[in-house]
């Protein structure tokens, strides 16, 4: 059970309140990295206890999928630890990281479905790939997380044929074909209606108990993630700038995350880019 | 103003040498990829289906064109020849130059071209759009090697099409040929064939056309599936992708093709 | 597309691709009809083969019974010595006379062979003793403008 809430703090840099229950999944520990020679994480450290929904915010940029993709080996930290069940992922060989990755599940920004696969195949094509069942048994398994999801009845349409909902609901089904140790949500919730929205939010929620499994949300949907997440981290210009539980983050007299939560223009987030002053600029002749 | 020109000239200079350099370094990669492909080609015959899927949409799909462009240049071809070797008394060595024009030569570099035009930019194009749409990314999150599953069947079923579609393209030519000069012209039956029987040899003739598009379709392939994997994953990535793979397949037709002929048909002779 | 569609046209493709192969090799190039059947080996020796090539056929009444084997010069005769692979069941006799001749103007160069009456046969490995080497146009016209001009003094005279 987690320690008693204490406010969040914002010190430069901030660190996340470590939330004190099961043996963490997944952990970083003081991660760096750039693309070239651009620095978009400096020194992050955060943890994703055992079984629980952790919510990774922060405006558009800041580094919130390339948490992703080092957590999922894709990409290699400059420096500091990124552990998956203790194994350190970046020194994994190509095996070990494949067999990692067989117990992780995915849904990406809008959906990433194989266009020429029908949704059947598309959850099918987990389990062919890497298990020995007969298709009677697949068979039976997809149409288990088809109804999971809602759409048993769409089973034989094309990608192509689906609403944006209805696909980022069959990647979900695929994401846990193969009932995964670690499931990680790429802006889950990026243009749906509100129905969908809410059904996307509960699935992750239900699912998330229903297999036991850990799941990283990575998003900036406020109001759907304070409804199903255990935990959210908030992540500015590459660094973690507050952290805590939805309580936490609703009554946070943080100003960061009170500019996230309710949406302000300005803030620690500034509206303006980064120009010359304005009087100054318009007064002089040169451009 | 010296300084300015100078300074032009240098960067100039600096743009041609990375220009050099990045296509040298790009040489480099494709080898590599070339070599990785390879090495994961196992998987793409052990799953038969997923490599006889690529060939029917590389191969069935452009029979069309090819056996129609096929026709096509033979009977241009024996029109053509036909005013050309009358005029030296020789018009019954037509099916010999028909038969030898295709079987040496157009047959395998046109052949190659209609490919890399049709199906090699449809390789491209998929491929890029399945980078673009994160399918290859989530793939190998899946733990799903992209190079065994998609590259490696669309690289053989571009290898074990286009020699086959070449020889279609050969033989549909050559029966072009022979109708518009037997049929339409009046020439020889006989002559036709007998000629060109004991004109054209399967060794070095036929054998070097296929070597041709052997070698042809290796690059043509390579190429597409390369540009694909390597594109931007923007609309216009792909579609420079697309273009890249038709102009560099071609002109890599054009000049392997000069090479070989040099080093086949030298002294040949007859 | 159904799997054993594609599986379907993808044999067909395969197969008429096959097909046009074979076509090319056989129809239009000459595969079987060549060196297939046993031979045996004759030699030839000429003052001049003109453009004799490899692989031009040998031909006795107009019918093709064999192919030039291989052409190579005599360094101390400065003849050329032509080995002509004949056909197994063509038998020729020990006068048979070798000549080299174009099919037409420009046509192509064989040699011809014409049977005498001899009673004895040529073995394998033997030479043909008659032989006709290749006339050479340059020479022909030179030789009918010398008769010309010749012929055009003895009448001066």
């Amino acid at each position: 059970m987690p320690a008693a809430p204490s406010a969040p703090s914002r010190d430069a840099p901030a660190q996340a309140r470590q939330v004190e229950s099961d043996a963490a999944a997944i952990e970083l520990i003081d991660v760096s990295f750039a693309y070239d020679e651009r620095l978009v994480l400096r020194g992050v450290t955060m943890r994703v206890p055992r079984g629980k929904i952790v919510a990774i915010m922060g405006g558009s940029g800041c580094g919130k999928t390339t948490i992703l993709r080092l957590i999922g080996g894709q990409l290699k930290p400059r420096s500091g630890k990124v552990l998956v069940a203790g194994a350190s992922v970046p020194d994994l060989d190509a095996d070990a990281l494949y067999a990692l990755r067989r117990r992780f599940g995915m849904l990406f920004q809008f959906g990433a479905l194989f266009t020429d696969m029908s949704v059947f195949e598309n959850i099918a094509f987990p389990m062919r790939e890497h298990t020995d069942l007969s298709e009677e048994l697949i068979r039976d398994l997809v149409l288990m997380k088809l109804h999971a999801v809602g759409l048993r009845g769409a089973a034989d349409l094309m990608p192509a044929e689906l609403s944006g909902g209805m696909a980022r609901r069959v990647a979900l089904a695929r994401a846990i074909a193969l009932d995964p140790m670690v499931v990680m949500y790429d802006e889950p919730f990026a243009g749906l209606d509100p129905i969908s929205l809410g059904v996307v939010g509960q699935l992750i929620r239900k699912l998330n108990d229903a297999l036991g499994t850990t799941s990283i949300v990575v998003t900036h949907d406020v109001y759907e993630s304070l409804k199903i997440v255990d935990y959210l981290y908030f992540v500015s210009e590459g660094r973690i700038v507050a952290g805590g539980t939805p309580e936490d983050v609703r009554s946070s007299a943080d100003s960061y995350v009170r500019q996230f939560v309710d949406g302000e223009p300005d803030g620690p987030v500034p509206f303006h880019y980064p120009a010359q002053p304005y009087a100054e600029e318009l007064l002089s002749h040169a451009r | 103003m010296h300084a300015d020109v100078l300074a032009g000239l240098a960067q100039g200079l600096r743009r041609l040498g990375s220009t050099v350099t990045g296509g040298v370094s790009k040489l480099g990669y494709a080898s590599r990829f070339l070599l990785a492909v390879l090495w994961h080609s196992p998987q793409a015959f052990r799953r038969i289906q997923l490599t006889l899927r690529e060939i029917y949409f590389a191969g069935v799909l452009s029979l069309v064109i090819i056996l129609m462009s096929g026709m096509f240049v033979g009977m241009v071809l024996s029109l053509q020849g036909y005013e050309t070797l009358k005029r030296y008394g020789a018009d019954e060595q037509l099916g010999i130059l028909v038969a030898l024009a295709l079987v040496r030569e157009l047959g395998p570099v046109i052949a190659g071209l209609l490919f890399a035009s049709r199906a090699g930019s449809a390789i491209t194009a998929e491929i890029g759009l399945m980078k673009t749409t994160e399918q290859l990314t989530a793939m190998e999150m899946m733990a799903v090697d992209p190079l065994a599953r998609v590259i490696a069947p669309r690289f053989w079923g571009g290898v074990i099409s286009l020699p086959l579609l070449a020889a279609l393209f050969s033989a549909f030519g050559i029966f072009g040929g022979y109708v518009v000069g037997v049929r339409l012209i009046g020439i020889d039956d006989g002559a036709f064939w007998g000629q060109m029987q004991a004109g054209v040899d399967f060794w070095p003739d036929v054998t070097n056309g296929i070597i041709k598009s052997v070698v042809f379709a290796v690059a043509v392939s390579l190429i597409a599936v390369f540009e694909g994997y390597d594109s931007k994953p923007t609309a216009e990535g792909v579609s420079t992708a697309t273009t890249r793979t038709v102009v560099i397949s071609s002109l890599a037709i054009l000049a392997l093709d000069f090479v070989m002929t040099v080093f086949m048909f030298r002294g040949a002779g007859t | 597309m159904s799997r054993s569609a594609i599986d379907l046209w993808v044999g067909i493709f395969v197969a008429i691709g096959l097909g046009a192969i074979v076509f090319l090799a056989l129809k239009v190039g000459n595969l079987l009809t060549l060196d297939n059947a046993p031979g045996y080996r004759l030699e030839a020796r000429f003052d001049n083969i003109g453009g004799l090539k490899l692989r031009a056929p040998v031909k006795a009444a107009g019918v093709v019974v064999g192919r030039v084997e291989s052409v190579r010069l005599d360094p101390k005769t400065y003849e050329a010595v032509v080995s002509l692979r004949i056909d197994r069941e063509f038998q020729f006799t020990k006068d048979t006379i070798a000549s080299i001749n174009t099919s037409g103007l420009l046509g192509e160069v064989y040699i011809g062979l014409d049977a005498g009456g001899d009673v004895a046969l040529l073995k394998d490995g033997e030479r043909i003793a008659k032989t006709q080497s290749a006339m050479v146009v340059e020479k022909l016209i030179s030789q009918f403008l010398f008769d010309k001009a010749a012929e055009g003094g003895g009448q001066k005279k």
